[in-house]
């Protein structure tokens, strides 16, 4: 970080905030013409019913439940920057703390989404709030599927107000720097803040137990995910791995998908000097480790189904790298676990090129586990004469497209309207190198 | 070989070393007469328990290291130093394991069952084997981490005793590249860690749960690691306050050291429930006999269930709530009572998890295991001991500069 | 403030400058810090200030506590209302039931923290704030530090020999 100041820190974030360019506003709406697929492909199923997906006898779920996983682990790995390495003080993360932030937040609006697109008739979603309906019937606190509800919404709330709360001394940089309407707008949104001691004081803090009250939360929220399928009894989905194996797969694809954002954003936002090479590395490095992490796990579950001895585990995993659908498998295993690894050569780490290009493969490849793991199992359990096989539908592609669109127009859209890096916590990092030289 | 005492004040008629050679001395003899009074199934039911422990302890402390290495961490530089120790149990570890099998047909329960194919991967010549080298493969790790570290170590603090005089004239004769060093010792730091998780995950499967042959559990090995982590953490920071409190060793830490060791050891213990909790939340949920049938011994009946919540409060809920305060984690006396009690904790542990293959629903008080434990402690003491007397550390407290 | 009291703000370039004219301040017995403002959270100030702990931590603890119970509690009550035996299971469930009260307790311990924040902090503050100076969230430091009416000029002289800037009620604000 050789070159900056407060000042030149200030400059480059708050002139991202201005007026955007014709090629701004064209991906803007292109991003929400794919909004609108998503949602009339959504409505289209809303009128006709969820037979228009593919789910039907024995996969009765596909990528509804697919997206929903992938969206909720890309979201791990946002906190897992802005907490957890808060934690472990690792003042690398500060340029991008913001960003990942974000991306959390929006991802859990969009995996939140799936739930409901999958009920098929929405209008039931009622039956999941804690309130005695008509027939005086709870929802059922047992069902890991409550957990998911409980632990989401949990999760939104808490990742959303850790977003605001991080944001609020650079929302008072915005309002000190502008002028007129937006003054006016960020003067709301700064809550007055005025960065004396006094808040100092108490902000500290509270964003430590912010941290260290989201880092259990993570881990708790993908883990109960998990649970979504390792609580049930059929094969390769009843297995006790799954919690700490969906968790580090979520920071690996969540971290794949920091990278892509953040390449092009750096690029087009000129942030070279903010979000260094060192930045870029060190998160390309965790991505090795998480990778390591999720091919310990392929491989436990692979040496556990045979030294189970149980015939249906066994005939479940060998199906699964060789039967129907084997091309998704290696794919899974290719890109989550071989290509990782290359990012051990520093050559292949420090080129912007081919750590995008990386980037974009773990996060085929994590979709795809994803696949391999709801798809494969349920299609192949028990009993052969109910195997069946599984493909998605037009509708279900519209609105997979429709929230991939979502959440990178939400994105697009708080990158020129919010400072994207947080400026106070690049100054603090800083801060810190001076005082450590001096 | 010379025992030179340490340059400790003698407060009793024994040095220090001395009286881990006291402690080895108790549990030898205790072993033989268990073998030869006809209670050699205990006897080598107790080595195994307390073998896969100390072992543990030592693998987990040097992961310290090797992981603050890793992530360029300076706060913990001290601490690695400590850390570093612990590696000097591995030779006395392998030849436990060598030793172990001389008691083969009392520790692997599946010995002569019909296992319904599985023979292939237990058979003893293939479990001693993979073992034996999957051991040698992570303590080679550690050692060749160590080698490298140790360079810089005695560069900047020559220690005039042999181990390290041989070293030291070593390097004199062929001066090494140090860029090239510090290269090494970060790829075999990394290389240990990827052992460490492969090899306890194997020893794990090995020794413990396939004790019980026809149960099986896919996160059984990285339980085993996390354990080996939380004790091995515990542990150092045990030695750490010790040395600390002490007033003739020249080794003082800084008051935010202690707290950063405390809270990481904190959030291993939180790690260590959770995984203990992913285990049982799936198995319990699922309901499926052949599983079950594993953790209701453990944790649902008498005896085997007190046992079990007597660990689970000494090993989560107490720590939990005693460490969620800052000023505890800061005082040395406090946090050795606590890692203390939390070993003795997981101690019970490997106790649980093995008792009911070797006894059934009987639980015998664990008299054998607690009488063989000195005897590992000393070993794993006497290894700690002479580390730092071939390479002393000086660690006077410097507040704010890296020492 | 006393009506007698004149309030100078003094602003910094540098954090040091600041945490020396703090400590100097506070050693004189008839000047006082009011506030002190920075763009980060500064260790020096604080050292500067000894300002006691904060106590937003109560309040998460509160929450949490609070959280763990109801989450338990909630999911006990509406397992009861039907008393019906699923897969096995008793009604009143302690293994599942724990995630419920896990999570309840982060968010009750994370609503804890914003109300803590808030309280505390006395945020949202949308009155006007005398003396301000907009770089203060900029690359400044800004000490108000309060006197009586016939020692600004002494003040002001105090903060110009610390290497800062002055406005407030007896000094012409320096252009930049």
């Amino acid at each position: 970080m050789d070159g900056l100041t407060y000042e030149s820190i200030d400059n480059t974030v708050l002139a991202t905030l201005s007026p955007p360019r014709r090629s701004y506003w064209i991906t803007v709406m292109l991003l929400f013409a794919g909004v609108l697929i998503g949602a009339s492909c959504w409505l289209y199923q809303i009128l006709v019913g969820i037979g228009v997906g593919g789910q039907n006898n024995p996969v009765h779920w596909g990528t509804y439940l697919i997206n929903f996983v992938f969206w909720v682990g890309i979201a791990h790995s946002g906190t897992l920057i802005s907490a957890i390495l808060h934690l472990f003080r690792a003042g690398w993360r500060n340029p991008i703390a913001r960003a990942a932030e974000t991306m959390t937040v929006f991802a859990v609006c969009t995996a939140g989404l799936f739930p409901f697109i999958h009920l098929g008739r929405v209008w039931m979603v009622y039956y999941m709030l804690p309130i005695p309906n008509q027939r005086t019937l709870w929802p059922n606190f047992q069902s890991p599927l409550m957990f998911d509800v409980v632990a989401i919404s949990t999760y939104l709330t808490v990742s959303s107000l850790f977003w605001y709360t991080g944001m609020l001394p650079d929302l008072a940089i915005v309002r000190d720097r502008t002028v007129g309407v937006r003054k006016k707008i960020f003067s709301i949104l700064a809550l007055g803040w005025t960065g004396e001691y006094e808040q100092w004081r108490h902000y500290t803090r509270g964003y430590l137990f912010f941290a260290a009250l989201a880092t259990p939360l993570v881990i708790s929220v993908h883990s109960v995910v998990s649970w979504d399928f390792a609580l049930s009894v059929i094969p390769g989905w009843h297995t006790t791995i799954f919690a700490p194996y969906f968790v580090a797969g979520a920071i690996h694809s969540g971290l794949a998908m920091v990278l892509t954002l953040m390449i092009p954003l750096r690029k087009i936002f000129h942030y070279e000097q903010i979000i260094t090479m060192h930045v870029l590395e060190s998160v390309a490095k965790t991505i090795v480790f998480t990778g390591l992490i999720v091919g310990f796990a392929y491989a436990t579950e692979i040496f556990m189904a045979w030294y189970s001895h149980s015939t249906v585990e066994m005939e479940s995993f060998w199906w699964r790298a060789f039967g129907d659908y084997s091309l998704e498998y290696w794919i899974m295993v290719i890109c989550n676990t071989t290509i990782p690894l290359l990012l051990l050569f520093k050559k292949i780490r420090t080129t912007i090129a081919t750590l995008f290009i990386i980037s974009l493969l773990v996060n085929v490849g994590m979709w795809y586990e994803r696949f391999v793991i709801i798809i494969g199992s349920v299609a192949h359990d028990f009993l052969p004469h109910a195997w069946g096989l599984y493909s998605p539908t037009g509708i279900e592609f519209g609105i997979m497209i429709g929230s991939f669109c979502l959440f990178f127009f939400l994105f697009v859209l708080f990158v020129k309207h919010m400072p994207s890096v947080s400026m106070t916590e690049v100054k603090e990092t800083l801060h810190e190198g001076e005082t450590h030289a001096g | 070989m010379a025992i030179r005492p340490l340059p400790i004040a003698k407060y009793s008629t024994l040095t220090l070393n001395q009286k881990w050679f006291v402690l080895m001395g108790i549990s030898a003899v205790f072993f033989m007469l268990m073998i030869v009074s006809g209670h050699a199934e205990r006897a080598w039911q107790a080595y195994l328990i307390n073998f896969l422990f100390f072992s543990a302890i030592a693998q987990g402390a040097l992961l310290f290291s090797t992981l603050m290495h890793t992530v360029k961490a300076q706060w913990s530089r001290p601490i690695a130093r400590i850390a570093d120790a612990f590696a000097a149990f591995f030779p006395l570890s392998m030849i436990l394991f060598f030793f172990l099998f001389f008691g083969y047909s009392h520790v692997f329960p599946w010995l002569g069952e019909d296992l319904h194919g599985k023979e292939i991967w237990l058979n003893l010549p293939f479990l001693f084997f993979r073992d034996m080298i999957g051991m040698g493969i992570l303590y080679g790790c550690g050692m060749a981490y160590l080698y490298y570290r140790l360079y810089f170590r005695l560069k900047t603090r020559p220690s005039t005793q042999a181990l390290a005089s041989l070293l030291q004239a070593h390097w004199r004769r062929h001066p090494p590249d140090e860029d090239a060093f510090n290269r090494r010792q970060t790829r075999w730091a990394i290389l240990y860690m990827l052992a460490f998780a492969l090899v306890l995950s194997l020893l794990g499967y090995d020794l413990v749960m396939a004790a019980d042959p026809h149960w099986f559990s896919t996160l059984f090995g990285a339980y085993s690691f996390v354990k080996a982590i939380y004790i091995g953490f515990g542990a150092l920071i045990m030695v750490c306050a010790a040395m600390h409190l002490h007033p003739d060793l020249p080794v003082a830490f800084q008051e935010n050291q202690f707290h950063d060791l405390g809270k990481l050891f904190f959030a291993f213990c939180l790690v260590w429930a959770d995984f203990f909790y992913a285990q049982f939340v799936v198995i319990w949920y699922g309901n499926i006999p052949e599983e079950t049938v594993y953790i209701i011994e453990r944790t649902m009946r008498w005896p085997w269930g007190g046992l079990a919540w007597l660990i689970f409060i000494i090993c989560f809920i107490g720590p939990f709530l005693i460490l969620i305060n800052r000023d505890i984690k800061t005082r040395p006396k406090a946090m050795i009572a606590i890692c203390g009690a939390v070993l003795a904790g997981i101690w019970l542990e490997h106790y649980l998890l093995l008792g009911p293959a070797f006894h059934g629903h009987h639980m015998p008080f664990f008299w054998a295991e607690a009488m063989l434990a000195p005897g590992f402690l000393g070993l794993l003491g006497w290894a700690i001991c002479g580390y730092f007397y071939q390479f002393p550390e000086r660690l006077p407290l410097i507040s704010g500069k890296e020492r | 403030m006393p009506a007698d009291q004149a309030s100078i703000m003094g602003i910094f370039k540098h954090e040091d400058q600041t945490a020396a004219a703090i400590k100097a301040l506070r050693q004189r017995a008839d000047w006082t810090v009011a506030r002190v403002h920075s763009p980060l959270p500064s260790h020096a100030i604080e050292t500067a200030l000894a300002p006691p702990k904060s106590k937003v931590g109560w309040f998460t603890l509160a929450g949490g506590i609070t959280g763990f119970f109801t989450g338990f509690l909630f999911a006990a009550f509406t397992a009861t209302r039907w008393s019906l035996m699923v897969s096995g299971k008793p009604v009143v469930a302690l293994v599942p039931f724990f995630i419920v009260g896990f999570e309840f307790t982060i968010l009750f311990a994370v609503f804890g923290n914003v109300l803590g924040l808030i309280s505390q902090a006395r945020l949202p503050r949308f009155g006007p704030r005398p003396h301000y100076d907009d770089r203060f969230s900029g690359n400044r430091f800004g000490v108000l530090a309060q006197c009586r009416p016939t020692q600004t000029k002494q003040l002001i002289q105090f903060f110009q020999d610390r290497g800062a800037e002055t406005t407030g009620a007896e000094s012409q604000p320096r252009e930049v």
